[in-house]
């Protein structure tokens, strides 16, 4: 079984952040208001971790197809900052019982951003 | 401390729609067809569960400290993809409760779980979020 192809994204703008918003609900200001921003110690606003994981999950479904899918799970360990590019990828550790595993990352221009795991079901 | 374990957060609820599936593709660089043309939901779909709550009056809720919250982790386990059209229920109780020491004093692990129910209350997506209280400096 073949591994899916690193997907590249980027660079991240205010506006992919604010479509994000729009789209999920989450309107903490840290994401859009750079005075917020400023005063919670960042120099910008930051993208809220659930848009890392939404590009990390895309980027796997259009892989796996998002019904084959059964368990996903994600750890943020570094916020992803305006103007930071995002290289998704990730590899198959082992196939199960039908089951492949797959730990999977979301990587910036200096840090990991998100780690994860995934379960899919494979014939 | 007490114990937050059994506590129910909140419950929301909406239909999956044709549109939003769109919006959070998009959003998301998803391009499969299954999105597009196929009626299924992202995988992560009810992060639009964001709509409907409040997410600062719930932090509070439960007593903890939002300026020192972050999520460490989300999980999503699948009975089933979300399609357009399904009604869900989403019901947010507190599973864990824990301290943990860390780099910068004594961490508090809350652990959130959110199983979305269709009208006959199957189980269709469990989420899980782990809120880390940072210890106070």
């Amino acid at each position: 079984m073949k591994p899916p192809e690193p997907r590249t994204f980027g660079p991240v703008t205010q506006t992919d952040v604010v479509r994000f918003a729009g789209a999920g609900g989450d309107f903490n200001p840290l994401h859009h208001d750079p005075e917020h921003a400023r005063a919670a110690g960042f120099d910008a606003p930051i993208a809220m971790g659930q848009l890392t994981a939404g590009l990390l999950a895309a980027w796997l479904t259009d892989w796996c197809g998002v019904e084959r899918l059964r368990r996903f799970e994600v750890r943020f360990t570094a916020p992803l900052h305006l103007g930071d590019t995002v290289i998704l990828s990730g590899s198959i550790t082992s196939v199960e019982d039908g089951v492949a595993h797959l730990d999977l990352a979301a990587t910036g221009f200096s840090s990991t951003l998100v780690t994860g795991t995934a379960l899919v079901a494979v014939d | 401390m007490g114990t937050l374990v059994g506590t129910m957060v909140d419950r929301v609820a909406f239909t999956v729609e044709q549109g939003k599936v769109l919006e959070l593709a998009r959003a998301t660089g998803a391009t499969s067809a299954d999105h597009t043309e196929g009626g299924l939901a992202t995988a992560t779909h009810v992060v639009v569960a964001g709509h409907h709550r409040d997410q600062q009056g719930f932090v509070a809720a439960l007593g903890l400290d939002i300026r020192r919250i972050v999520v460490g982790s989300v999980s999503w386990e699948y009975a089933r993809p979300l399609r357009v059209g399904d009604e869900l229920v989403g019901t947010r109780t507190v599973v864990g409760d824990e301290t943990r020491e860390g780099r910068s004093g004594t961490n508090r692990l809350v652990t959130l779980e959110t199983a979305w129910t269709d009208p006959d209350g199957a189980v269709l997506v469990r989420q899980r979020e782990v809120l880390v209280e940072r210890g106070a400096s």
